[in-house]
């Protein structure tokens, strides 16, 4: 998968650019009541290094988000996962909207 | 020089009355070996005049024990049973010379490592006796020895002008001896020259060079040799002859160097990455780290972007350990070199200090950083770490036998790409576009082999220079007066350079700074009545120099006798065994000594 390096830019008008914060500590995935596949911190992640595919491909997984907050209350560098979540929806709506 | 067997001493020779003196060590010797058992069977001995035990030997009043039975005279001889001797055998010659005694007239043996610390119960009581009577029995025939004393010229010379050696040499100079700074280039500096600002703390470089320069070039007792390098060694500590050959533009002109002593400075290189190696040398975009940063050092602040080559950098690749911590079975290199299989230390807070540089300056190139680990050890230098972090550098972590692939392509117009593993994604596959891959290299020694093949300097299997002991002596070669400073020993950045030429220099002080140098007295010493000339010593001798054949004449003849130059003496003893006559003999270890304790431990 060839990375998007401006991915990061296009998130700036969803949720700010806060996931470059993120230093893959995982307190976030630990703390998560989905305890599903180290969500939300591999999506943090997807949006950090420009993995927008990714982030398309499971696009699913972002809908299970109960944006209950714990993440974003929780995470040492206020990367705010949660709002990266809740704007990675509005990405993808707006990105098959588009196409 | 003065010879350590002048006749002061023959006086001297009687029977010696012995003392002994076993330590408890605090139960480290007492739990295995019954010391009161040791102490009876020593008093014994026909030779020993008193046996004492002590819970500390070292301690002040065990050393007390020994300083009032020599100034009693009760003993004339001293012989302590303790740990080994390369911990505390100067301590306890030391307390000997205190009480006014010859410090040589003293043995020790060793009940701790030999003994308590690998035998136990009766076993270990009577090995412990048994080495007691053989250390009284030499004691008894110990004699008064003098160290060797020679002349030392307060000249210093240092090989190689980077920072650790110009370090060297402003630290000597201020001790009010000569220096002879040594360097191969034009200019000194060495590898400083080349770099921008200095990580951890953003000085910049050439400052530092400009600061240890503008001292040497005012120092009167400095003399800077560039373009030149050490072509002949002769001597020994305090009295080395150099023959230094400097390129001049009429050729190549040669200078003679009396000196006392020596630093090698020579430091290190950079590696060069063989072709192919992440693409380097195949594509004008895949540079190294000393690259990078001389384009640093041109590029200006005023543009939003970093331009390398010309072209604009978007995004940069920087991938660490290239060239160091090699596995062997996993890594390749080139042919005939060295593997490196070191971490080399510098080049994680380099490549860091360089990233937040960039990042800080030009805000539109943005970075990823491919590691195996993060090696930004030391002061100030984790924060280099955690300030790439804010600045949004992106790390990805490979592992050894996965390193990234760099490939030629025209992705979203990049004219690079990176693929890895990535360890901090769940080592999915993925794909980075770059204007520019940056090789974070590592360094390598500089071959030396000419001026260390001179000396004889022990070199690792990675090139770099070996101390005698990392910890107990840091700075010095197994050659006397052959010290070290800087990269030449170990990859290390300028401070811990800084630290090691503060240290050579201190010791090259102390060294020259009275104008003669005592060496220790265990070194061959020729009886000329016994000697007849065969010379099978002189062949014998591993020591180029150490032992010669001279004429002299006897009765009115010519006849040939063995000499030793005590200095270069390294009182191993292979003359004393090849000697026909028993003519030679080594100081403080003679034939008779030894017969001595091997008629003890037969008899126990
Ligand atoms: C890419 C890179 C970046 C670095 N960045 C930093 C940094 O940011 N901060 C930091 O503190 N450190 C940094 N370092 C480490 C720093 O460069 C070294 O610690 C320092 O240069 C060591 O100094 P030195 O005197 O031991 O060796 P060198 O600088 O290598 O000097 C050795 C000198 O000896 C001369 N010489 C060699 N052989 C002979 C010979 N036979 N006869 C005469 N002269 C000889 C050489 O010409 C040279 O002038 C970096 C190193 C590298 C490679
Ligand atoms: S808690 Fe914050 S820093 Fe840690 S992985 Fe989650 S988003 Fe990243
Ligand atoms: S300092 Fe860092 S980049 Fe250099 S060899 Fe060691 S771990 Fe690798």
């Amino acid at each position: 998968m060839i990375l998007d390096t401006d991915f990061a830019d296009e998130m700036k008008q969803y949720s700010g650019d806060t996931a470059l914060e993120c230093f893959n500590c995982g307190t976030c995935a630990a703390l998560c009541p989905l305890f599903h596949d180290n969500f939300p911190r591999r999506m943090i992640r997807y949006v950090q290094v420009g993995a927008k595919e990714r982030i398309l491909e499971n696009a699913n997984e972002l809908w299970r988000c109960l944006h209950c907050g714990l993440c974003t209350h929780t995470c040492p560098r206020e990367a705010d996962p949660g709002e990266i979540i809740l704007g990675l929806k509005q990405m993808v709506v707006e990105t098959r909207r588009r196409s | 020089m003065t010879n350590p067997n002048d006749k002061e001493n023959k006086d001297d020779t009687h029977n010696g009355k012995v003392g002994v003196y076993i330590c408890h060590c605090g139960g480290n010797i007492s739990d295995h070996v019954d010391v009161d058992k040791v102490r009876d069977a020593a008093e014994d001995l026909s030779c020993v005049k008193v046996a004492r035990t002590n819970m500390f030997m070292c301690s002040d009043p065990g050393q007390n024990m020994i300083i009032e039975d020599l100034e009693n005279g009760e003993v004339d001889r001293v012989v302590v049973a303790s740990c080994a001797p390369s911990l505390h055998e100067t301590t306890f010659r030391s307390a000997v010379e205190r009480a006014g005694a010859n410090p040589f007239v003293y043995e020790h043996a060793n009940i701790r490592e030999q003994v308590s610390w690998v035998h136990h119960g009766d076993p270990a009581t009577d090995k412990a006796s048994t080495l007691v009577a053989a250390a009284a029995a030499k004691a008894e025939n110990l004699e008064p020895l003098h160290p060797v004393r020679v002349d030392a010229f307060r000249h210093a010379t240092v090989i190689g002008a980077g920072i650790a050696g110009m370090k060297t040499a402003v630290d000597i100079a201020r001790q009010g001896i000569d220096v002879a700074l040594v360097e191969k280039t034009t200019q000194p500096g060495g590898r400083l020259n080349t770099l921008h600002t200095l990580a951890p703390d953003g000085e910049k470089a050439g400052d530092v060079v400009d600061a240890f320069y503008e001292e040497i070039q005012n120092s009167e007792r400095i003399t800077v040799y560039p373009n030149t390098q050490v072509n002949d060694v002769k001597g020994y500590v305090g009295n080395f002859t150099l023959t230094l050959a400097t390129d001049g533009e009429n050729g190549r002109a040669d200078t003679t160097v009396d000196t006392g002593a020596i630093v090698m400075a020579t430091g290190s290189q950079s590696y060069t990455p063989f072709n192919g190696e992440y693409a380097y040398g195949e594509h004008p975009q895949v540079i190294t780290l000393p690259e990078l940063i001389q384009t640093l050092a041109e590029n200006s602040g005023d543009e939003n972007t970093l331009t390398v080559n010309g072209k604009k950098i978007r995004n940069m690749v920087m991938i660490h350990c290239v060239g160091s911590r090699r596995i062997p079975g996993i890594h390749e290199t080139k042919e005939d070199a060295n593997l490196n299989e070191y971490c080399s230390r510098t080049c994680c807070s380099a490549v860091l200090h360089a990233g937040n540089f960039i990042r800080e300056t030009f805000p539109g190139t943005s970075i990823f950083d491919m590691y195996r680990d993060i090696r930004t050890y030391g002061r100030g230098q984790e924060e280099l770490y955690n300030r790439a972090a804010e600045n949004r550098v992106v790390f990805m972590r490979f592992e050894a036998d996965a390193p990234p692939r760099v490939e030629s392509s025209d992705t979203g117009n990049f004219p690079l790409s990176v693929t890895v593993s990535d360890g901090l994604t769940f080592n999915e596959e993925m794909t980075v576009p770059a204007d520019l891959v940056v090789l974070a290299t590592g360094v390598e020694p500089t071959d030396i082999s000419g001026i260390a093949g001179m000396l004889k300097l022990p070199r690792g299997n990675d090139g770099f220079l070996n101390e005698v002991h990392p910890k107990l002596r840091p700075v010095e070669l197994p050659v006397t007066g052959v010290f070290l400073a800087g990269t030449c020993q170990a990859p290390m950045d300028s401070s811990e350079a800084c630290n090691t030429a503060g240290a050579a220099a201190a010791k090259v002080s102390a060294l020259l700074g009275k104008g003669y140098i005592e060496l220790d007295p265990f070194v061959a010493h020729v009886d000329e009545e016994k000697c007849t000339g065969t010379g099978a010593c002189v062949d014998a001798c591993l020591v180029d120099d150490a032992l010669e054949l001279v004429e002299t004449e006897v009765a009115g003849q010519t006849v040939k006798k063995a000499r030793v130059t005590a200095a270069l003496c390294q009182g191993c003893g292979a003359c004393v065994a090849v000697c026909p006559e028993n003519a030679i003999e080594v100081n403080g270890w003679t034939l008779k000594q030894y017969e001595a304790m091997v008629d003890a431990i037969a008899a126990a």
